[in-house]
């Protein structure tokens, strides 16, 4: 039985790499922005869509380009939409990002259809590997290595570079760094686009796996929802840990009662916001409170 | 989330694009103004979701019925016609939307009906603002069982019988079968017929999963597969689904390792998953390449090619051949009246003299041919992934057999 559990929490551990790349930029972007994103799974959409089409005319380097297009469109919704929700009820902004996710689906289903769009992954990461009773396959391992590197430079970024530490203030006190004469609304702009950028990132590794359909991200946003409120909203290290659990958890719970492995993650999530309410690494954030 | 445009996009004069453009909630603009028809026009109801993984069939289902309308001139009954297309987010929301199509957009028959779960909340709406309904894509046995009535015809052939068409395919395939079935009434429907074939056959279940609607991760569920051994896997995941699940075994490397086996998929569900991937035995009640089509789904496939620069999938003749049902019988009734239309619904006949299809009187049960169909061992053009292995039953004098008896299956009609 032993050997059964390692093999799925390993097959959770690649799962739960994918859903902490989702829902570090929802984490980004509420943390910093205050703007919960339900359009967040559409981004992620964006980003296997773009390198379906890319790829046709670029090869892989399409795999670059489309998570850095995401965020251009990132960047160009939040000056014509998100900028408008900053001073407003937070009930707002869910109501115009949920209307946007509607939007985008529509407008992805309008240009390609609902059918799903063929894509695999290239032949190089065709393949298993097999340690023991463990399996993982040469791509999923691509995906779990590539989401760490990606991580470790998201943080090294927020720590050690002007930017970052511009970020951070923002997010704790925006008036303030206005005072000392930063362009905040530039500063978010980028910010939301590097969400956009990151849930991108997330769609182009997933296009390989997943169906590339128009309804793609509601497979993404949910447990990239769970992920941000089981780690804490807005806490960097805390969708990393809960990305990570999730994904374990509904591996295990596939092994043992499969029909509930959707149900169980929801259950998780219950069962820390009732030890936990902020989250297992939910600080208190004045501008919230 | 529940994604629903309760807005009516009136089809006749629009095409697919600007339906999908309505369908996904951008009808909020221009688009969304209902385009009313005239006072003497008829107007015909599409049931069919609009959003969700199994919008990638109803995107098909819809467009099969316009191009029906489209083949008789935009006419019925030598008036003009329109569809209206009201999405079925979920079987209640499904349910106040018939009603709004009936009472509100005045329509004199409906066809949809896209998931099992749906259409059984839809049949008994039907029936009680006694409208004719045509259900154009579900397969749950009881729809044609123990809940039909008399204002519901149906045409996916029911699980049941697919499961008894399909068994000796699979019986010589091994009796080590691993169930992977969906977690509501279609996916449920199939794990139970095919238990009791492979009880009878002496077979043994190797593995019972039921899988939530959407999961977007199979590995684990593939690790259990690839530990049980099976000698098939007898899946029952519908449209997106069974597409991440092909693509996932793909990449798994078990591609050819054990056959998957399912019944009622749709061609776009093995579309989407690409060549390098698809692979499969399955049920299918149409095919647009198979040379044994009647003429006039011959000339169907070459309009529907026209039309939209790829073929037609099953699910776009499914659409069409329902529709092109109803607007037969209207024209043969030449009359709105509910009970003209079942009437010459019922005496309405297609195919070819050879291998007729045709709704049985006593439970409204399209009584139809099906293919089996198996991805081919190399896939070179971008459409034509299936080898049509066989016509199950092979003697039209056995459907009635294999459909079996109305009431013995539960049907009393109402």
């Amino acid at each position: 039985m032993i050997d059964v559990i390692l093999s799925q929490i390993a097959a959770g551990l690649v799962l739960g790499g994918l859903y902490v790349l989702i829902a570090t930029g929802l984490s980004i972007i509420f943390g910093i922005l205050g703007i919960v994103n339900f359009a967040h799974g559409n981004f992620f959409a964006l980003g296997a869509y773009f390198t379906v089409t890319l790829f046709d005319y670029l090869g892989w380097p399409a795999a670059i380009a489309a998570p850095l297009l995401v965020g251009i469109v990132g960047m160009a919704v939040e000056r014509t939409l998100i900028r408008r929700l900053y001073d407003k009820e937070p009930l707002v902004s869910l109501i115009v990002t949920f209307a946007l996710a509607l939007m985008i689906e529509a407008l992805l289903r309008l240009v390609y259809g609902g059918i799903g769009q063929p894509f695999s992954a290239p032949p190089i990461f065709t393949g298993i590997y097999l340690w023991g009773p463990i399996l993982i396959t040469k791509y999923r391992l691509f995906v779990f290595l590539t989401t760490l590197v990606i991580l470790v430079a998201i943080w090294a970024f927020m720590e050690f570079t002007p930017f970052g530490r511009i970020l951070r203030a923002g997010s704790r006190d925006p008036e303030m760094v206005g005072l000392l004469g930063i362009p905040l609304p530039r500063v978010l702009t980028v910010t939301f686009g590097f969400g956009c950028c990151i849930a991108g990132i997330a769609g182009v590794l997933a296009a390989p796996l997943w169906t590339v359909t128009p309804s793609m991200s509601e497979g993404a946003i949910m447990p990239a929802f769970v992920v941000v409120t089981i780690g804490g909203l807005g806490s960097f290290g805390g969708a990393i840990i809960a990305g990570l659990l999730v994904g374990i958890v509904s591996a295990l719970t596939i092994q043992f009662q499969p029909d509930a492995a959707t149900a169980m993650m929801y259950i998780f999530m219950a069962v820390v916001l009732l030890i936990r309410p902020r989250g297992l690494l939910g600080e208190r954030w004045e501008r919230f409170e | 989330m529940n994604k629903t445009s309760n807005r009516p996009a009136v089809l006749s004069g629009f095409g697919r694009r600007e339906l999908l453009l309505g369908a996904g909630g951008v009808a909020a603009s221009s688009l969304g103004t209902p385009a009313r028809a005239a006072d003497d026009s008829i107007k015909i109801g599409l049931l069919l979701a609009k959003t969700g993984d199994i919008a990638a069939q109803t995107e098909y289902l819809a467009n099969g019925a316009m191009l029906a309308l489209e083949q008789r001139g935009g006419k019925i009954m030598g008036k003009p016609a329109s569809l209206v297309w009201y999405d079925e987010p979920s079987p209640q929301g499904a349910q106040q939307n018939m009603e709004k199509l009936v009472q509100e957009a005045g329509v004199a028959a409906i066809l949809g009906g896209a998931l099992s779960s749906s259409a059984l909340a839809e049949q008994a709406t039907a029936a009680r603002l006694k409208i004719p309904f045509i259900i154009n894509n579900a397969a749950a046995t009881d729809i044609s069982g123990k809940n039909c009535n008399r204002y519901t015809f149906r045409l996916n052939t029911p699980v049941q019988v697919q499961a008894d068409m399909f068994a000796p395919y699979l019986l010589s395939q091994g009796k080590k079968w691993y169930f992977l079935t969906a977690a509501y009434a279609f996916g449920q429907d199939i794990a139970k017929s095919f238990k009791e074939i492979l009880a009878k056959a002496g077979g043994t279940v190797v593995g019972d999963d039921s899988v939530p609607l959407n999961t977007p991760d199979y590995s684990s569920f593939i690790l259990k597969i690839r530990a049980a051994k099976p000698d098939i896997i007898l899946g029952g995941v519908p449209a997106g689904d069974l597409s991440t699940f092909l693509k996932q075994w793909n990449e798994m490397g078990m591609r050819g390792s054990i056959p998957i086996c399912e019944i009622a998929i749709g061609d776009t569900d093995i579309w989407s998953v690409g060549p390098t991937a698809a692979t499969g035995l399955f049920t299918s009640l149409w095919w647009y390449t198979n040379p044994n089509n009647p003429k006039d789904e011959q000339d169907f496939a070459a309009a529907y090619l026209k039309k939209h620069g790829k073929p037609a999938a099953d699910k776009a003749w499914m659409g069409w051949i329902t529709a092109k049902s109803l607007f037969d019988s209207m024209d043969a009734a030449n009359s709105t009246n509910p009970d003209a239309i079942i009437a010459a619904l019922e005496a309405w006949k297609g195919g070819t003299a050879e291998n007729p299809y045709y709704y049985r009187k006593a439970d409204h049960q399209l009584m139809l041919k099906n293919l089996v169909i198996q991805v081919k061992p190399k896939i070179t053009d971008k459409w034509d992934y299936f080898d049509v292995k066989g016509l199950v039953p092979s003697n039209s004098a056995d459907l009635d057999k294999v459909f079996g008896d109305p009431i013995a299956n539960g049907c009393k009609m109402t």
